[in-house]
């Protein structure tokens, strides 16, 4: 599928089969659970990133049945340049109705980067000023998860993080995504 | 790819496109509409072959002791598993036309499966989760219903904390949800 | 974490806070702006199930699991209060002086806010022994609408989220309460609303004297 059409697919099925709520029930949930994960880890961010994205993970596990139910996706992608725009154009805009920007592709097709113009989980967030959660918390850490868990369960092993935050004073919130490799049961795994 | 295997009166079809081809062969109306019962029932199996899931609507169709269900559910997830194999293999490796390195789309499996009264079709997930439909053989219209069991799916068990992945499905909701959509779509025939 | 305070002056005191060099803050953010912004319900059904699946770890009771979700909602109400207040018209933009102002503020403004409809009961505890207690009663919890509760775990309900949420709003309005969440639909086949649900809300003592003492006022 062309990046052009999976705007339109995740534009109509954000319009026509979403079931929507108020983002601001989102938004406040997402901030009490990090807010809950500093006190649980008695601020220890590092703890916190990894605490995210395993939430991440188990939430991505379980979404892609949603996302493919929605999308009524019956092939998969026939490379990673597809997954990418299938990922920002229909993943990202039928649960949080953004489409970040899918950029600065490694020249072997399996690096790129998701940069997000607006964050709805960000909205009305301010890191802790405590000269530390700037440098080490990445407030959101569950989309890594999400996307290893959810990509997982269509036979693909990917890595992704965060490498800069408007939240920690950096201009543009991005992250990177790599694929690791394909998981095919009947085939020995590649050599990378 | 098409082949059809007659086996006493039951056909198997395999591979993905052939849906249409079939129904024109299932026109031939051998036996009387004695039993409209629309869907009959529901059987979800787990990546690993596992059984997770079984209801049976109505009395179109005999229950079974648990563990011949179990049987049912192994024996499909392995006869699918084989009915792939059995797609001519595909290169491993694509160059699409851009030079970016494609991932050839995997076989298909065994789809559907039809006896005297019941027909069957599988619809396998791209995740592995297979979900079965026994209907009479008269359904029309089973990719719909296929769909809307996977959205009820989707949302009334992966959205239940309750609920662990490829365990058997324990979810009040899901039941009732599913029997009010099946007693609608049985009842509207 | 969240800040929902309204824009400081100019927003340039000091802190040790880096900006992008744009210089945006939230305080730059019109409040208003994600007021009618929707996000899709499964974003939010998955994040609830995760909290869930959370606070479940290592509890020892239900009420525990249940306690944890309430304190993770409390915040949520503290902040909704200071919220909503602020979007009202200025004429009505003073908190509640009165349980029945605030309940109703509850029902209706945090209800329809947070769930897109007004709840669909108030009652006062028929029992004359307990005056300080208030039902809320939502016929189906948009919280609850993909959960089914283990039996095992029947005594669970976890709208608990959303008693905290409650009981914050109440504390923030200076009505300190306790509330809690409690299933009362029926499980018959056919039943109508059987995930139906009641906030027990219990009102402090001090808050009844006051009451009370305003009212012979």
């Amino acid at each position: 599928m062309s990046a052009s059409k999976a705007a339109r697919v995740g534009e109509e099925i954000w319009k026509g089969r979403v079931d929507k709520v108020n983002a601001e029930l989102v938004v406040l949930t997402y901030g009490t659970i990090v807010a809950q994960l500093c006190k649980d880890f008695d601020s220890d961010y590092v703890q916190v990133n990894k605490q995210l994205d395993k939430m991440g993970y188990n939430i991505g596990l379980r979404l892609i049945e949603d996302y493919l139910a929605k999308s009524n996706t019956m092939r998969r992608c026939s490379n990673f340049r597809e997954t990418a725009d299938m990922l920002a154009k229909v993943g990202f805009k039928i649960f949080l109705n953004i489409t970040p920007t899918v950029t600065n592709w490694t020249s072997d097709n399996k690096q790129f980067s998701l940069v997000f113009e607006e964050n709805p989980l960000a909205d009305f967030v301010e890191l802790p000023d405590d000269g530390r959660a700037q440098d080490e918390l990445w407030y959101s850490n569950i989309f890594c998860g999400v996307l290893r868990g959810a990509l997982e369960m269509v036979q693909m092993q990917v890595e992704a993080h965060f490498i800069s935050d408007v939240l920690r004073g950096n201009d543009t919130t991005e992250m990177r995504v790599s694929l690791i490799r394909y998981i095919d049961d009947e085939l020995p795994p590649e050599d990378d | 790819m098409k082949v059809f295997g007659e086996i006493r009166h039951e056909q198997v079809k395999i591979g993905g496109e052939s849906g249409k081809a079939y129904s024109s062969l299932r026109s031939t109306d051998l036996f009387s509409a004695a039993a409209i019962m629309g869907i009959l029932a529901l059987i979800v199996i787990n990546k690993a072959g596992g059984l997770i899931y079984n209801r049976t609507f109505g009395d179109g169709l005999n229950q079974l002791g648990t563990n011949d269900y179990l049987v049912l559910a192994g024996t499909f997830h392995g006869v699918h598993a084989i009915t792939t194999r059995l797609s001519p293999i595909k290169p491993q490796q694509q160059v699409g036309a851009d030079g970016i390195p494609g991932r050839p789309d995997p076989p298909s499996g065994l789809e559907v499966l039809e006896t005297e009264n019941f027909w069957l079709q599988c619809f396998n997930t791209l995740t592995g989760t297979k979900f079965l439909l026994f209907t009479d053989t008269l359904q029309t219209n089973v990719d719909i219903a296929m769909r809307k069991v996977y959205d009820l799916y989707a949302d009334y068990v992966t959205k239940n904390p309750f609920y662990q992945l490829e365990n058997p499905i324990r979810c009040d909701t899901f039941d009732r949800k599913l029997n009010s959509y099946i007693r609608e779509t049985n009842n509207a025939r | 974490m969240s800040n929902l305070q309204a824009p400081r002056a100019g927003a340039k005191e000091p802190s040790g806070l880096r900006y992008p060099t744009n210089g945006k803050t939230i305080y730059h953010r019109p409040l208003n702006r994600a007021k009618a912004a929707e996000l899709s319900g499964a974003s939010f059904a998955y994040l609830f199930s995760e909290m869930v699946s959370y606070a479940s770890k290592k509890i020892e009771s239900i009420q525990d699991l249940e306690k944890r979700l309430n304190v993770q909602g409390h915040p949520i109400g503290l902040k909704l209060l200071d919220l909503l207040l602020y979007r009202e018209p200025a004429r009505s933009q003073t908190r509640p002086l009165n349980i029945i102002t605030l309940l109703h503020f509850i029902k209706n403004n945090v209800w329809q806010h947070l769930f897109g409809q007004a709840a669909d009961g108030l009652e006062k505890s028929s029992d004359p022994s307990k005056p300080d207690e208030y039902m809320i009663i939502d016929n189906e919890p948009l919280v609850n609408r993909y959960i089914s509760v283990p039996r095992d775990m029947s005594q669970l309900n976890c709208a608990a989220y959303v008693a905290g949420i409650i009981e914050g709003v109440c504390d923030g309005s200076a009505f300190p309460a306790r509330v809690t969440a409690h299933s009362v639909g029926k499980q018959e086949e056919g039943e109508m609303w059987p995930g139906r649900t009641v906030f027990l809300v219990k009102f402090a003592p001090e808050v009844m004297e006051r009451e009370n003492f305003l009212g012979k006022g």
